[in-house]
């Protein structure tokens, strides 16, 4: 735009209403309010209360014994592993079946919004009914997956193994949530314009490379907030291992570990100083995805 | 100057489709407050029988009306929202139906109320067995109101009489599934409070305990018995006496496997006999019989009790009506013959003279009086947790027994050594 | 339309192409489907059989049929669950999608410092562990007496769906060229204009996906409406009263009314995801985008 055009904007913005950053702060304000007021005063009142040392429910005193205890406790650090290697797997299938699911729904075939609103079924199923569901299928009683799976002998016990256990939460997390990644890719592969996929046609690009060269970096930012959004949610993955193994054969989470000293054992020092870390560990992972994705968003996407 | 109106009129018009519903705060809902009503809380599978009772009472004292709520089936779902109102200093309960073994825990928490003054009456006419669970240092804070026991189902086709030890069990039990095709016996044998009330009963069972008799003493390692306990259920596991996929049993699944007619013996509580007994659940109509848990060849009988008590909350506004009301739901002969009427062991023992003609009662007025409770002590939860994560990966063959056993002594031996300090702290 | 046949080689080839790629394209779309609507149907087929025998038998062929469950789930006040998370998740979203677009409009378009702190503060926000703000939410919701009340489920959930929706709204908006809004306040209109006149139209898909995220969350989340909303039909939704099915005895699972429950929970999940997955995918004219 012409400088001339700029000062004009400037000038008719001022005379319109308020200053472009003060609107900005208006604009953000009753989102920061409601979660500052109803998410963060929790976060704040559980590192205060990690340092408080209970014995029973009597507060013995202040200090870091809650981090040291859990920072050297065997439990905690299994938890971390098996927080990650669920993670770690279950977000990649996410991710690769997502992606299928959201080209294929982005095309024009008879039958496409249906197939559309098939694939959108397993993440609409609440998430504690459909690990109720999956965990009585891969339960050896009764039995329904070796039922249906020919090659599975008749009491294979899916639940009561480590490592097949494993399998089995990741399996069921990925089969609910694979149409959440698809939903976020398809939301980004709709701001893709046509004319880009012509002229690479024109051009002579195979369909591969059509995908790699031109999908997948113009997809970048969605693909990124998917990631984000799905590695923070499995970091802290609480119900399908709940409902689904108790956290038995090595599928106590984090947050199932946080789950039995908030309730069970009732030690809300060390339960908040277990959260905390917990919370930590999720954050930093957060944070380097959305510095990854910040700069994109400030910068824009718009390739030159 | 239009547009901008024209942009404000758009936005009221965006934030008036806020639904109108939700400017009111809630919905309308079918129940009914009633001025002057105590609050009862129930588990929801027992709701049936117990609001029954509730409804006796609301016959004869209508100006003090009971209202029941019902809580989930979960323990512990039933145990945060109980905690979380409690912890509030909430008054939204007077009644609460108490698992067993929270009877210390919510005593020291002090969000119960004593009930000592109606202790002479619950020591002369409730069952010795379920009273026990109430008691903690030597006072009564819950009064029974139900119970139930663990059980030994079979199948009366293929075992023609219920064997008296465990090793018998095994014996007759893998000879029988193997002629029949089936598996052998199905408890509950997951990692949860389901694997300690199984193991315990194998315990008692081989003549060993937890504690000694005033609780202070820790008498779990120094005989053999926990040792032969644990033992047996390796060689169970091992060996195939515990059926495939007993690791991840609890109650329902085991249930469904001897249901389905797949299992020889199950060991479940004697609330399913009744069910088991329809034809619209199970297989094996006509086809089995419950008895006492077998034991080792030198111990006592031994079942574990389960059940629920009832206490009034410390934060209740009307105690005294409250506890009019307990005294009538666990000592009224009314009342308690109603429960036994639907399959709900009554606590009452002098209930069970009317009740002879159901086999099931004749057997749990014989076995209930001697069952054993579960320690009711401040710190079972860690206590059972300890428990749990010691003997289960013991039997499944992950640890060897005598570092589990030695971890279970050294867990128990620190919660009381902590709970000494603070009490010396304290004075 | 991406993924089509490359028009190269003989003609011979193409159709051969063409038409293993359209039987290959039909196996992929049969394998996709069946995997997600077998579970459903399982799901279906239990909750139509009677009797714990035939529910826990692994064969879906088994077992005598009927529509009992769903009579018991109905008999027990279900429709009030349906009313109060219709309106808990109504409510929230549309808050939330208004609120949310607000601010990252600002993100995207409008003049801020700092606003990668921000977005890492929002992001923040969401990551806690849920278990472990129950507690000292109880507490304050219980003394300002909201609990059994539809503010108390829809205050929290739109804080904690906030995050995602901005996130969600600020890659949309950041991906809409600022061509056309500077072409708007050159015609006067101010940013709030410009916001609303301009940018939402063309990021309709954004906001039904944002829309769609925020009901399914509010819909299905359990553990906050469990501790809130624990047992009053007034305010209780769909799946705290799922969880709150008793079996016929202690320790039985009620697998009959659970199935049914959870058919009856999804269906207006499935008609939603019928008429929005229209929304969506809506021909956005790759033309008007560019501008």
């Amino acid at each position: 735009m012409s400088a001339e055009a700029t000062t004009q904007v400037a000038q008719i913005a001022k005379r319109k209403g308020l200053p472009e950053s003060r609107l900005a702060k208006v604009f953000l304000a009753p989102s920061v309010i409601v979660m500052a007021l109803v998410a963060l005063f929790p976060v704040v009142y559980a590192a205060v209360m990690s340092f408080a040392l209970y014995i029973g429910r009597t507060q013995q005193g202040v200090g870091l014994a809650n981090y040291a205890q859990a920072l050297t406790d065997n439990r905690f650090w299994a938890a971390v592993i098996a927080t990650f290697v669920f993670t770690i797997a279950s977000v990649a299938f996410e991710f690769l079946i997502g992606l299928g699911f959201a080209l294929i729904m982005n095309q024009a075939f008879r039958g496409r919004g249906l197939t559309r609103a098939t694939i959108l079924i397993p993440w609409v199923i609440p998430t504690v009914i459909a690990g109720t569901m999956w965990q009585y299928m891969f339960n050896v009683t009764p039995g329904t997956m070796n039922f249906f799976l020919p090659f599975a002998p008749a009491s294979f016990n899916w639940l009561g193994q480590p490592g097949w256990a494993m399998f089995s939460i990741v399996f069921a997390d990925v089969w609910k949530t694979a149409p959440f990644v698809a939903l976020l890719l398809l939301a980004g592969l709709q701001t893709i314009p046509i004319e880009v996929y012509e002229s690479a046609r024109v051009d002579g690009a195979t369909a591969w490379q059509r995908l790699i060269r031109i999908t997948l970096p113009l997809l970048k930012p969605a693909i990124l907030v998917a990631l984000l959004f799905r590695t923070t949610e499995a970091l802290r993955v609480f119900d399908l291992p709940y409902v689904m193994t108790n956290g038995q054969f090595g599928t106590t989470t984090l947050s199932i570990l946080v789950q039995e000293f908030v309730v069970q054992a009732a030690n809300p020092g060390y339960a908040s100083a277990l959260s905390t870390l917990t919370f930590a560990i999720v954050l930093g992972i957060g944070v380097i995805f959305v510095s990854m994705l910040g700069r994109d968003l400030v910068l824009g996407t718009q390739e030159a | 100057m239009q547009r901008s109106a024209f942009t404000r009129r758009s936005l009221l018009r965006l934030l008036a489709t806020t639904p109108v519903a939700s400017a009111c705060v809630r919905g309308s809902s079918p129940g009914q407050k009633r001025p002057n009503e105590i609050v009862w809380t129930i588990a929801g599978s027992d709701f049936p029988p117990l609001v029954q009772i509730s409804e006796m009472w609301n016959a004869l004292h209508p100006d003090h009306p009971v209202r029941t709520e019902r809580l989930p089936d979960s323990a512990d779902l039933q145990r945060i929202q109980l905690g979380l109102e409690l912890n509030a200093q909430g008054s939204s309960f007077d009644v609460m139906s108490l698992d067993t073994i929270w009877t210390g825990e919510f005593a020291e928490n002090e969000w119960i109320e004593s009930l000592d003054d109606l202790r002479r009456e619950a020591e002369q006419r409730i069952l010795r067995g379920p009273l026990s669970s109430g008691m903690y240092q030597d006072a009564l804070w819950a009064m029974p109101v139900t119970s139930n026991a663990g059980f030994l189902y079979y199948r009366t086709d293929l075992v023609p009489e219920p064997p008296r030890t465990w090793d018998e069990a095994a014996q007759v039990g893998m000879e029988a599934a193997r002629r029949a095709g089936i598996a052998p016996y199905v408890g509950q044998g997951a990692a949860y409070e389901g694997l300690v009330v199984n193991y315990l009963e194998l315990l008692w069972g081989a003549g060993g305990d937890l504690f000694g008799p005033a609780l202070e003493q820790v008498v779990f390692n120094s005989t053999s018995a926990a040792r032969t306990a644990v033992e047996f259920m390796r060689r169970s596991q091992q060996e195939g006496f515990y059926a495939p996929g007993f690791n991840t049993m609890m109650e329902d699944q085991a249930k469904t496997a001897f249901a389905s007619g797949q299992t020889v013996f199950m060991r479940n509580w004697n609330a399913f006999y009744g069910f088991l007994q329809r034809p619209e659940n199970s297989q094996i109509v006509g086809k089995f019989d419950i008895a006492p848990l077998p034991v080792f060849v030198d111990g006592e009988a031994a079942s574990t009790t389960g059940g629920f008590n009832l206490s009034v909350s410390k934060f209740s506004t009307k105690k005294a009506i409250a506890k009019e009301f307990i005294r009538f739901a666990s000592l009224s002969e009314d009342a308690q013959i109603h429960l036994g009427r639907n399959s709900r062991a009554p606590v009452l023992a002098s209930a069970y003279g009317k009740l002879q003609d159901d086999p099931v009662m004749r057997l749990l007025g014989q076995v209930l009086p001697n069952a054993h409770t579960r320690p009711p002590v401040p710190y079972y939860n860690d206590l059972s947790l300890a428990l749990q994560q010691q003997i289960f990966p013991a039997y499944t063959g992950q640890k060897p027994i005598p570092e589990a056993l030695d971890a279970i002594t050294a867990e128990i031996d620190r919660i009381i050594r902590r709970r000494q300090q603070i009490s010396g702290q304290e004075q | 339309m991406a993924g089509l046949t490359p028009a190269s080689g003989a003609q011979g080839a193409v159709e051969r192409r063409t038409t293993a790629q359209r039987i290959g394209k039909g196996l992929l779309l049969a394998v996709i489907v069946l995997w997600c609507l077998l579970p459903f149907a399982w799901l279906i087929i239990t909750s139509l059989k009677q009797g714990d025998a035939a529910l826990n038998n692994p064969n879906p062929l088994v077992g005598p049929f009927g529509l009992g469950n769903y009579a018991s789930v109905f008999g027990a006040g279900f429709a009030y669950n349906l009313r109060n998370s219709m309106i808990v998740a109504g409510t929230t979203t549309i808050i939330c999608v208004a609120v949310g677009s607000l601010a990252a409009y600002a993100l995207v378009r409008l003049p801020l410092k700092g606003k990668v702190v921000i977005l890492g503060a929002v992001l923040a926000v969401s990551l806690y562990p849920p278990i472990a703000l129950v507690p000292p939410l109880y507490e304050v919701w219980r003394s300002i007496g909201l609990l059994n009340t539809y503010p108390g489920l829809y205050i929290p959930y739109t804080a904690f769906t906030l995050p995602i929706t901005i996130f969600v709204l600020t890659t949309f908006f950041a991906a809409i060229p600022p061509d056309m809004e500077e072409a708007a306040k050159v015609d006067g209109a101010t940013p709030l204009q410009a916001f609303w006149r301009v940018v939402v139209p063309l990021a309709a898909p954004g906001i039904f996906a944002a829309a769609i995220l925020v009901f399914v969350y509010s819909w299905n989340e359990f553990l906050l409406a469990s501790v809130f909303t624990p047992r009053d039909l007034a305010a209780q939704t769909v799946t705290v009263a799922i969880a709150n099915f008793p079996g016929a005895v202690q320790f039985q699972v009620p697998l009959g009314s659970v199935t049914a429950a959870s058919v009856v929970t999804t269906i207006p999940m499935i008609l939603m995801a019928l008429i929005f997955q229209r929304r969506i995918v809506s021909g956005l004219m790759a033309g008007s985008v560019k501008g």
